[in-house]
Parts: C-alpha cells; structure tokens; sequence
C-alpha cells in the first residue's frame, strides 16, 4: 500500500527545527513564501491540490496553510523524488533549487501570510456547529410527542390517524378482507408459517367478539414468533456465521446468538433492553440469566459486532482494524438509529448533520473492543460446577506434576511464555475453569484441576508478530474434528481478528514441539488462544516460543506427562461458549482525514453521543471503551430515533412498507414519514408499554387497516399508486425463507425443534470456490430456515433468487424482485419437487378420495377449499399428470408465493 | 440524490417501471415498487456507444507483467542484485533480489508492441489491441483484489460490473440472462459474490454456466421428470390467472405469470446456444477445441462468442483449472507455471480475436484481459515450505491489462512502469478508470450510473474514476 510504505519512510526524514523565534522569522518568512513558494504552488501543485478541484488528491491542499507537520512531511518526501511511490509533482521532479527553498520554508515552520487572509480556512475535518445546530430542526432529529389521535369512529388509534388521511383524500377504502386470507396474512406476518388446518378450524369455529384477539395471541405466544422475528432482525445485523473472504472459516458459537434472539422476542424482552446488550451486553452491571439459570443471556447480544467480513490476510492491521469499526459503526448506526453515521468517515456527512468528530468520537469505542470466544456460565453454574470439582478424587485433583525444565534458548529465539506458578491475571484471560487460576509449575493444564470434562480457554496479550515461526511445547489429547478452526483442543493465532493458524497435540504420549510458520500472520496484530471446549480431552502447554529459526528449540528436561486422570464419574455440568465483545485497552483515536488511517489528524476524545440529538458539550466517556455509556444513550427513552425506528421497522413488515419507506436511514436522504404524527403515537406508546414488541403488533394487526382486503378500489389506486396512504391491504412477496418454510410445513414434513447448531446448507454442483463446505441434506433436515447455516460464501441459491440480503450491512427492507430464475428454481429445483412428492404421498396417505385430497391440500396451501372450476381443472390435472404433479403446480401459484 | 427525485420515481406509475426495467433474461423483471431504497430505472445509456457486449477474459491470480507484455532489460541485467529501493509490504515476506524474466521478448506487428514467448497466437493480434502497462489497483491480496476489479470495492457485497452494466443498458437478450460467467473448474478466491448484484436487484446478478451438460442450475428438470412441463406449465397458468381475480390485478403477479412463459423459453436457448453443429471444423480448431490443453478455454471462447451474437451484454471467461498449479498465482515456479497457463488460453484467446474480427463483432465488442494484480520484479525463493522453484508476489501498483475492441484503439501501448516493472509511473490507469472508460464505451457515464442505497448515491466507480480518452479509437 501507497500510504504503509509512506508511514515507514517518515521517520528517516529528517527535519531541522526553527533554531530563531517565529517572530523575528515572520517577514522573512512571508517573504520567501510569496517569491518563491506560492508562485510554484500555483504553477505545479494547485491543479490537483485545491479548492479548483472538487476533491484535492490525497486529500491535500495547498492553497491553504499546511495543516500540521504531518502534511509538511509528506510534501517534503513527495518532492525529493525519493519514494518510488510518493512522487510530486508527477510530471517531473521539481529543480533542485526549488526543492532546497520548499525546504528552507518548511524549516521556518512554514510560515503562511494566507492564514491571516480572509475567507474559508480548510474544511478537511471538524464541524460546524452553526450548522450542526440548525440541523436539529429536522423532523427526525426533535423529540417524540405523544399526539392525540384525531377524532373518529375507529376504536384504534391507529385507524384514526389513518382515516384522517385517507379522509382528506376521499379515498374510498377497500372491504374488509374475508377472514381466511386474515388468518393467513397474520400467521405468516408472526410466525412466518402458513395456518395450520386445525387452526384454521379453530378460529372459523371462534365466533366470540374475541377471535381476532385469540388468534392473535395464540400466534404471539407460539415459539414461531420468535424465528421470524429473530431472521428480521438478523437481517439488521447482517448475520453470518462464517468470515468471507478466502476460505469463509466459521465464526464459531455465532448460532447462539441467532438462539438468543429467538428467546429474546418470544419472552418479548423490552426493546431497550435489547438494544443495551447489542451494545454492552457484556459490560452490564446486572446481566440477564437465561430461563434455565445455567448461562447469561446478555453478554451473547454484544457478538452481534463481529458477524462482519473477516480477512484471512490482512497485509495491514491498522486499515484492517479501521474497515472493521467501520462497518460495526455503518451496522449499529442503520439499525438503532437509523442513521448512516458510517457517511462520516471521510467527510462531514453531506446530508445529514454528523461530523467527523462525532464518527472518531464513537468509532474510538469499537477500537476499544475486541471480539471474544468465551464461556458465559452463570455464577450458579460456575458454583456448581466447583461444587461437582470438589467430588472428583483428591489423588486428581491435588496431585502435582515435577516442574518444567527451562528452555533452552538461541540467538533468534524468543520467550513469549514460559508458565510460571502463581495467577493468570496480568498475562492471560481466563474462560471456564479447565485452567484454573493460574498456572502450575510451569504448565498452563487444563486437566489441572483434575478432570477431563472441563473446558475453557486462556487468551494471550495482543501483539504484532515478530518472527516468522512460532513453537509451542505442549501434550494433550488428540482433537477430533476436521475443520482446523472447530477443533476443541488447540493453540490458536489469531491474527486480525482471523484463527489463523492452529497448533494441536497430536495425542502421543508426553510433551511435543508443535511448528507453525507465519508467512500471513508476521508483522500484523496477533494473540494466541490456548482452547479446551471438549469435555473429553485436556491440552497443557509448557513453553511458547517466537523464533527466526525454523526448528525449534532443544527439549528441556521434564517428566513425560504433567497429567494423571482417572476418570472417576464425577459428572461435571456442561458449559456454554459465545463470541461477545470485551473492553480492551481503552483508548481514544485520530481523526483519519478523508478516512485515510495513514493521514491522521487530532485525536478525538471518546464520546458515545451525536451532537445534533444531544448538543454540545455533553460528558466524555468516564470509564472502558464507552460502550456501556453508549448502549444508555442508544437505549433512553429520550432519544429521538431509537423508539421511532422500531416501531417503524415493526409496521414495515406488516404493511409491506414502513412509515418512513427507508427504515435504515431516517436522515435527509431518506423519505420523510407519510403519517408523522402516527409515527410519534407509535414511538411514544411503545415507550410507555415498556417497550413492549408484542404490544406493537397487537395494535397493528388488530386495526381495520390490516384487516383490509387487498383488491383495490380503481378511483383510490389511481389517487395514491404507492398505496401510501394504505386504502387497501398491499399484496406482498414472501421472503425466500417463508416460501422455503411454507412448503415444509404444508408437505408436512417440517421440523418444529427450535435452537440449537446450524445444519449446513445444501450444496449444489453450481456452487463452488475456495472454502466450500460438506454439503448438508436437501431438505436441511426438515430444520426451519433460519437453522440453516448463513455460510457467507456459500448463501443457499434458493434464497439469493428470492432477495435474500447479503450479510454485509443492514438491510431493513429487502428487495422483492420478480424474474425468471424463481420460475425456473419454483419448477425445477430439486428440493421442490421433493417437497412436492412429500406432500402429495403425504395427503394421499390420509385422504383417499380425491375430492377430498385436493380440498386438504387447498386448505393446507392457501387456507381455503378450492372453487368449483378449480377442483374440476386440478383433479383433471392430477389424472392425466400426478398428484406429485399437481402439488408441484399448487407450489408454483402465485397464491402460494404471495399474501393477500 | 434529492429526495425530490426519489418521490418522482416513486411516482412513475408500476406499468411505466415494468418496460423500464427490462433486465436480466431479457423480459420483464419487477422491481418492487415497496423497498424504498431500492427503486430502479435503466438509467442509461448516455451518449452513443461503441462497444455492445463485453468480453472479460479474467486471468485469476494475477499474471505477471514482466513476464508477458511488459518486457523490463534491466531485471535481466541486475538478475540477483538487490533492488535499489525498499519494496512496499506484500502477501509474502520475500526477498529484495531481481528476478529477470525467464522468458524472452520479440516485437510483433505493425505497431511492434512486445510480447514474451508465452503468447504467439495472440501476438499476432497486438495490432487490434491496446496494452495498457500502467494499470494500478488497491489491494495486495487476492480476494479484496478480485472484489476490487469487478466491483470497485475491495470489500463483499457490492455488485460486479456485469450487473451494473446491465442494470445501466437493460439486456439484449430475449431468453438468456445478461450477465454470464463461463468457468472451466476454478473459481476465482472471493466466490460468487465476485459475480454478485449486490444491493442491485437480484436479477442481475451473474448466472454461471458450468462445464458440461447441465450447465445452469434449475434450467431443465432433474432426469426423467420433463415429460408434461408443456402442460403443467398451462395449468400453472390457469391457477395464476384465478389468482389475478382473487387478489386484484396486480403487477408482480402479471409479471410472475409471464416470468413462466419465458422460463420455459430459456429451457430451449440453452441448449442451442450450447450446440456446436454448426460450427465448422476450421473454427474450432481456431479455438483450439482439437486439443486437450486448449479445449477448455476454447470452448469458453466460442460460448463467449455465441452469447455475444445473442445480444448478452457482459461475458466472462474464468481461467481453467491445471493441475499442480494454482491459478496464474505462481509465488512458485513462474516458469512452469504461467507456461502452463499462456499454452492453455493464448490459442483460444486469439481465435476469439480473429473470429470476432472476421465477423465483424469486434468493432462493438470490448475484449478485456487481465488479472486482479500483476506480480513483483524481485525474486519469491525456496522457503522449504510453500515455495519450491523461485516466483513472484503480488504487485498492485504496476501492472499489465490489454483490451482489444469497442472502440478502442488498435495497436496501442499506453502507460508504463519503471525499469523494474514495480510502479506505473507514466500515465497512470487505476482500476477505477478502467471501469469508467469500459462504461464510456459502452455509452454509459459512469458519474450517472448511480443507485441509491444506503444513504447516498452508489457508483461502479465509487467517487473515482477517469476516462482514459487515450486509448479511444
């Protein structure tokens, strides 16, 4: 990279401090500026490096004073022709003498009459907070009020709101829709599955004031709910379970998260509960138990960070880094704010009144914290797994291993580890308990303790490769898995953020050196993990080594095996892993100016505000990374945008479209809301609800608006093409994992198991490339959509034909394309005609007369009895065809692939 | 964009953005009308075009420059030496020593452009080509690289420019998609999503064509199960025209039921477009389809030049799979292993030339060679592990691409490296102009090929980007 080798070069240049007072320089200064340095300027630098040009290159201007030493720098090794890469001006060195007067100028500390000059200074980075301020006048921006709804018939409020408008336009509403197509519109809108046929029955048979309610709350309490409410979210955080780029290597434990939210919507946690443990989940004073007590709920929601891309081999750590807060930055501004803050990296946004300062001020957090694979026991379960430690035999567990020799070490060696005895604190973070406290006698063991079945890990310090290859003096228990990353006993280097390379015993008896060379990894930002997650093996490492040498050292003396276990039955409880977040090194950052990290400007005090919403001069970040001060102003009830984006993502996925049509971006390139004042009533009463997301469906699928039908009456088509004002009900697309899961549930051959590791995706012969995985079974075991494994390489193409967002940043609202490849993967894809045979073996089996048959299979596929021209026109088809046949078409009908 | 344009195309009434929107296969692809962001009209073309189709002939991996088209005396001179200066970091940690070429150079043609031993056939066609010497890119390894020439981003996600190109001009084609990548067993690091839509509609998105029989997915039902799809296809038809009734006449369902008339057709395109029967013996051994070593790229080729006569508007040619070596990704053995891969596509490569030239396609086809990077001048050596035989690390700051074609000119060198072949230095052509004078020629401005996502207005071209009038015929 251009801007790495400048940062090197730097140092060796050379610069002479003004030996005499700025003042006695100033008019010699100003003199020579304007004889000699600004003519040249002007002639040679000016037609790339100014105001004439929209953008200067490399972010440099010189009709302006240099902005600090840092530019002066770079303009001087730009001009002495000495980096092959760096070369001003481009079309020919510049005459010696000019060269030594640029440099006698710089020398004086550049003095610059333009600075007294009146008109604008560079604008490269900080705000304006004039303009900072007037921005707060825009809508999205003031606070949430509670408006009264306006008057009318309608009992809820938000058909007041509603009418009002449509009122106004004298639109004519259409008839409410019959109650088959509602049963079907809300089961699949909550759950994301078609009605059953004995739910069907049973709300047709409710003829209570109540059925609608009961309908409902049979949906909300149905642990559906919380599948397709978790994938709409999952779609905000753009979640994958592997890391892209070469290999797409998996990103382990990511499914728990997937689990959590899951758990999360169904026990309709409060919103900005939620929104805190996205953000500090796992810096909470007080920190959510799982129903079960076994495991904290809270710290799993702070992984959503890291479900970005992931660089196999980053050739630069901090570019690497900056890309990756980045897009943490892009994720978590779109989706709790919506806002697209990440504009600000390079630029004072455009559009919206964020400044460069604000994004550094934030983006200083997220370089604060680090992604973390570790163990989220309970402290019941930690105790009782001490209390089923303390059962295991003492011949175990007090039992002491003859102390390690000590290395014996070479020229190009170095110690990065030797175990002492004593404590891990200050050296290595400990997860689990398979360790122990610290150390002993020279070995860090994680069958210390004296059982095979516990599990933790040790992670290192962070620091930057210093040699080429890395030796680790270890014993352990073979693992088992194939996949170098999901082993369970290993040393791992993690290099930017990537396992990079694994180390493992290789199950002999005694101690081994174990090799690694690290052609990628050297130079770059490196720690190592020492991991035991099987709960029938152990690892002990005694020494690590970094070496110039590829062999590594000589063995020191030390017995064969610090180990002794006999398994003795003491069952111990099971542990359970997550990727979270933690604090690490907190510390503010520069201001990369045109987001360039190789040119930086003042550092940027950590601040966990936008001033536009809270104004200036609020307090910094007092304690760690800032996240938890973050995840309270993201989650205040105060906060203009945190409720009024929810609810408005909430009301897009029943209404087809949000209130606000871009729900990732509430800011001035977004549309304005067509019914504000709804909006804030939203926003408000799901505030007061306690943040309730059950609530806000309750009231936006009970209202006469989602009751509509969607057949439009012609004169309010023509008055509002887009719908806006929601006359009727909009005929929608299912997403690609509701069609999937659709023709599970109606072929009868669905899975209903919740939670648990991710199946993997089936994988077709017209998939291919680095990294391909094993492929999983057709029909992905049965397993609801959303179990199946988001591999970001191998998306499955079923759901890339159907829209299915690519996990790189928030998608809040899916595109819904209609082409011909979903014609050609509807009729001839394997997995459909296999569902298709399911399903007609499946109804044949139950129902022999035909008639019957094709009214099941209606009932099952589109919540209604065929009508007479349809039974005569299907079983017609089905006799001169199959019922396989015929199954297959109903699954090809627009009815089956859209809801009214 | 202003808002005030958004609530405009919003307001184009659905009928109107349904013939807008012609893409893809070539029908009628609905964009919804309801995502907000992602609203669509063919926003092109912009002034008259040269070039029809694109040809991109993908060399994965990254060829060297000073091994093919980019002759540097000096390496061979200072064989060993040091370089006089220190190299930028690469992938590898490697040496600091030259590596002269092992290949030898001779001018070619009128224009007496050189080109190494590697390629004779298409050293005779150095006269209908532009060699641009000085290309630059951004990024240092390989799947950041790939993601960066096709899509202008170093990063995942974004669409490739098959998709952007035709998003801008809509597809030509009646029954076959608009955006096609032939593969040959290799596909480049960075997957699929090197050939994604990204935030563009889904249906411009890259269809691969595999070798062999079937070569796209769900095109044909699985064996045995054809039998009647004529008729299933009319009952579909009758279910769907019910379902117009039931749910009112609504556009994505009148768009859904053609979709599967159209499907049907393609089932037939393929299948022809695939038929070499009327092919004549000359032109495929043009091609070099007679030879083991050649067929695969031959035939890569000759579809190319079949989808360009169909109106296809983006092809690409993935290099083939060889054994024992790994793509043109030769930090080991460049001797052998670019051999191997210039005997394998240099035949078909100039018989796509020729052909396309003695049909009169190439004056509106863009052919574009090249890798995603070139390689170093200084030496990879023996490391006892990866290396065995001495190559060359990646090099994005200086390096080869060729384009022949559509409207550019014909027996051109543009731009240069150094001495040593590391940095362009003289007229200096980024990536991202490439893509703007590739766009150029097909009539688009690449500053108005633009969709809103994500807050601003998106770019092939990000906010780079320059034409290189140059190199235009």
């Amino acid at each position: 990279m251009v801007g790495d080798m400048v940062a090197r070069l730097w140092p060796s240049v050379v610069l002479v401090a003004a030996l005499h007072g700025p003042l006695v320089l100033a008019a010699e200064g100003d003199e020579l500026f304007e004889r000699k340095i600004r003519p040249i300027l002007v002639e040679r630098c000016y037609s790339c490096h100014s105001a004439k040009v929209a953008a200067p290159m490399g972010g440099l201007r010189l009709d302006v004073p240099l902005q600090n030493e840092h530019s002066r720098k770079r303009l001087l090794l730009a001009i002495s022709y000495t980096d092959p890469q760096l070369r001003m001006p481009p079309t020919g060195k510049l005459a010696q003498e000019t060269i030594d007067d640029i440099r006698r100028w710089i020398e004086m500390g550049a003095p610059d009459p333009r600075a007294n000059a009146v008109g604008p200074a560079s604008a490269e980075a900080g705000s304006d907070n004039a303009s900072v301020a007037r921005a707060r006048d825009y809508w999205a921006f003031q606070p949430v009020r509670k408006p009264v709804p306006p008057p009318g018939a309608a009992a809820n409020p938000i058909d007041r709101f509603l009418d009002a408008r449509i009122g106004e336009k004298k639109l004519k509403v259409s008839a409410p829709a019959d109650r088959r197509s509602w049963l079907r519109r809300v089961s699949l809108d909550l759950t994301g599955l078609p009605p059953a046929r004995a739910d069907l029955d049973a709300y047709l048979a409710d003829v209570s004031e109540n059925a609608d309610e009961n309908a409902v709350e049979r949906l909300l309490a149905s642990p559906h709910y919380g599948e397709r409410w978790a994938r709409h979210w999952m779609d905000l955080v753009r979640f994958a379970e592997t890391n892209g780029h070469e290999f797409d290597n998996n990103k382990l434990d990511a499914w728990q998260y997937r689990d959590y939210l899951i758990r999360a919507f169904n026990a309709d946690l409060p919103y900005d509960q939620l929104v805190r443990e996205h953000i500090a989940g796992d810096l909470l004073p007080n920190p959510r138990l799982a129903s079960n007590g076994a495991f904290l709920e809270s710290p799993i929601a702070s992984g959503a960070f890291w479900f970005g891309e992931v660089l196999n081999s980053a050739v630069d750590s901090v570019k690497t880094r900056a890309d990756t807060v980045d897009n943490q930055l892009d994720v978590a501004g779109k989706a709790f704010l919506g806002l697209t803050v990440a504009c600000a990296r390079c630029h004072d946004h455009k559009f919206d009144p964020i400044p460069t300062r604000d994004y550094y001020s934030m983006a200083g957090i997220l370089h604060s914290t680090y992604l973390r694979e570790t163990v989220v026991d309970s402290p019941s379960r930690v105790r009782e797994i001490e209390q089923a430690m303390a059962k295991v035999a003492a011949r175990n567990r007090d039992w002491t291993p003859a102390a390690s020799g000590k290395a014996e070490l070479r020229a190009g060696d170095e110690l990065f580890e030797d175990f002492g005895s004593g404590s891990f604190v200050g050296s290595w973070q400990t997860a689990g308990q398979a360790f122990g406290q610290g150390p002993v006698r020279g070995y860090a063991n994680s069958a210390g303790p004296g059982a095979n079945q516990l599990v933790g890990s040790l992670t290192s310090r962070k620091f930057r490769m210093p040699k080429l290859w890395v030796h680790v003096r270890l014993a352990g228990t073979k693992p088992s898995a194939a996949i170098k990353e999901s082993q369970s006993i290993r040393v791992t280097v993690v290099a930017d953020d990537h396992k990079s390379a694994h180390l493992v015993p290789s199950g002999k008896p005694g101690f081994e050196w174990v090799s690694a060379r690290m052609t990628k990894e050297i130079g770059r930002e490196c720690y190592f993990e020492i991991v035991d997650r099987a709960r029938d093996g152990h690892i002990v490492v005694d020494k690590i080594v970094i070496s110039d040498e590829k062999e590594p050292p000589a063995d020191p003396s030390a017995i064969a095996s610090p180990v002794r276990l006999a398994e003795d039955g003491v069952p111990i409880p099971e542990s359970v892993w997550a990727m979270t977040s933690q604090d690490e090194n907190p510390h503010d950052i520069r201001l990369h100016i045109r987001g360039s990290h190789t040119n930086l400007g003042d550092e940027v005090p950590r601040g966990f505000f936008l001033e536009v919403i809270t104004g200036a001069g609020q307090p910094l970040v007092k304690q760690g990374s800032g996240r938890l001060e973050l995840a309270d102003w993201f989650a205040r009830g105060s906060n203009p945008l945190t409720a009024r984006v929810m609810v408005n993502r909430v009301w897009k996925h029943h209404f087809g479209a949000g209130l606000v049509r871009t729900p990732d971006n509430f800011g001035k390139t977004g549309q304005r809301p067509s019914h504000p004042e709804l909006l804030d009533w939203l926003a408000a009463s799901f505030v007061e609800s306690g943040w309730s997301v059950k609530q806000l469906h309750r009231w936006m699928v009970l209202s006469a608006a989602y009751r509509r039908s969607s057949k439009a009456d012609p004169e309010a088509e023509a008055a509002d093409p887009t719908n806006a004002l929601l006359a009727r009900y909009p005929v929608r697309r299912l997403e690609a994992e509701v069609i999937r899961d659709s023709m599970l549930a109606v072929a009868g051959t669905l899975a209903p198991r919740l939670f648990g590791p991710s199946v993997m995706p089936h994988i077709s012969r017209y998939q291919d490339g680095r990294g391909k995985p094993k492929s999983g079974p057709l029909d992905g075991d049965g397993r609801r959509s959303i179990y199946v494994q988001v591999r970001r390489n191998f998306l499955t193409p079923m759901f890339l034909a159907f829209d299915y967002p690519l996990p790189v940043s928030t998608i809040g609202a899916r595109g819904s394309s209609t082409v011909p490849s979903q014609a050609l993967l509807m009729l001839n894809n394997e997995f459909v005609l296999q569902q298709a045979g399911a399903w007609a073996d499946r109804a044949s089996s139950r129902e022999p007369d035909p008639a019957r048959r094709l009214e099941r299979m209606y009932v099952e596929a589109f919540a209604r009895p065929p009508e007479d021209w349809e039974r005569r026109e299907a079983l017609a088809y089905a006799d001169r065809a199959s019922w396989t046949d015929l199954a297959h078409a109903l699954l090809n009908s627009a009815e089956f692939l859209y809801v009214q | 964009m202003s808002s005030e344009r958004t609530h405009t195309r919003q307001l184009l009434s659905r009928r109107e953005t349904l013939c807008r929107a012609a893409n893809g296969f070539g029908g009628i692809a609905l964009l919804s009308m309801l995502a907000g962001e992602s609203q669509a009209a063919t926003p092109g073309p912009h002034h008259a075009a040269k070039a029809k189709s694109v040809i991109f002939l993908f060399m994965d991996g990254g060829p060297s420059q000073m091994d093919t088209f980019d002759p540097k005396p000096r390496l061979t001179e200072e064989n060993g030496k040091p370089l006089p200066f220190r190299p930028p970091t690469t992938v590898f940690n490697i040496s600091d020593k030259v590596y002269g070429s092992p290949f030898t150079f001779k001018q070619h043609g009128q224009s007496g452009a050189w080109v190494s031993d590697l390629f004779p056939h298409v050293a005779e066609c150095v006269d209908d080509m532009t060699i641009i010497r000085s290309m630059v890119a951004n990024h240092s390894e390989h799947t950041a690289a790939n993601y960066f020439i096709h899509s202008g981003s170093g990063f995942q996600g974004r669409p490739s420019m098959g998709a952007w190109i035709n998003y801008g001009l809509g597809s030509a084609s009646e029954n076959l998609p608009g955006f096609v990548v032939l593969e040959s067993g290799l596909i480049p690091p960075g997957g699929m999503d090197c050939f994604s839509s990204g935030f563009l509609p889904a249906s411009y998105q890259g269809t691969l064509f595999r070798k062999g029989e079937h070569p796209i997915a769900d095109l044909t039902p699985p064996e045995g199960k054809s039998a009647g799809q004529r008729d299933k296809l009319e009952f579909i038809g009758k279910l769907n025209r019910g379902v117009l009734d039931r749910f009112g006449k609504v556009s994505e369902i009148e768009a859904t039921i053609s979709n599967y008339e159209l499907a049907y057709r393609m089932q037939a395109a393929v299948p022809d477009l695939l038929d070499f029967s009327s092919e004549s013996a000359a032109t495929r051994k043009l091609y070099g389809l007679d030879d083991p070593l050649t067929e695969e790229f031959g035939r890569e080729c000759l579809i190319a030049r079949r989808l360009v006569e169909r109106g296809v508007r983006f092809i690409e040619c993935l290099s083939p799979a060889r054994k024992g070596i790994d793509r043109w990704d030769q930090h080991s053995n460049i001797e052998k292993g670019h051999r191997i891969n210039a005997k394998s596509t240099d035949k078909p490569i100039a018989g796509l030339l020729k052909d396309l030239k003695s049909r009169g396609l190439l004056d509106d086809t863009l052919v574009i060679w090249g890798g995603e990077f070139g390689r170093t001048p200084n030496a990879q050596f023996p490391d006892g592990g990866y290396v065995s035989v001495v190559g060359r690390d990646h090099n994005p700051f200086g390096f080869t691409m060729w384009m022949a074609g559509g409207g550019v000119k014909r027996g051109c060198v543009h731009g240069a490296t150094d001495e040593y072949g590391y940095f362009a230095v003289e007229n200096k052509v980024h990536m991202h102009d490439l893509h703007a004078t590739m766009l150029h020629l097909l009539g688009i401005d690449h500053k108005r090929l633009t969709y809103y996502y994500g807050g601003r207005n998106m770019r092939l071209t990000d906010v780079h980007g320059n034409v290189v009038t140059e190199i235009l015929a």
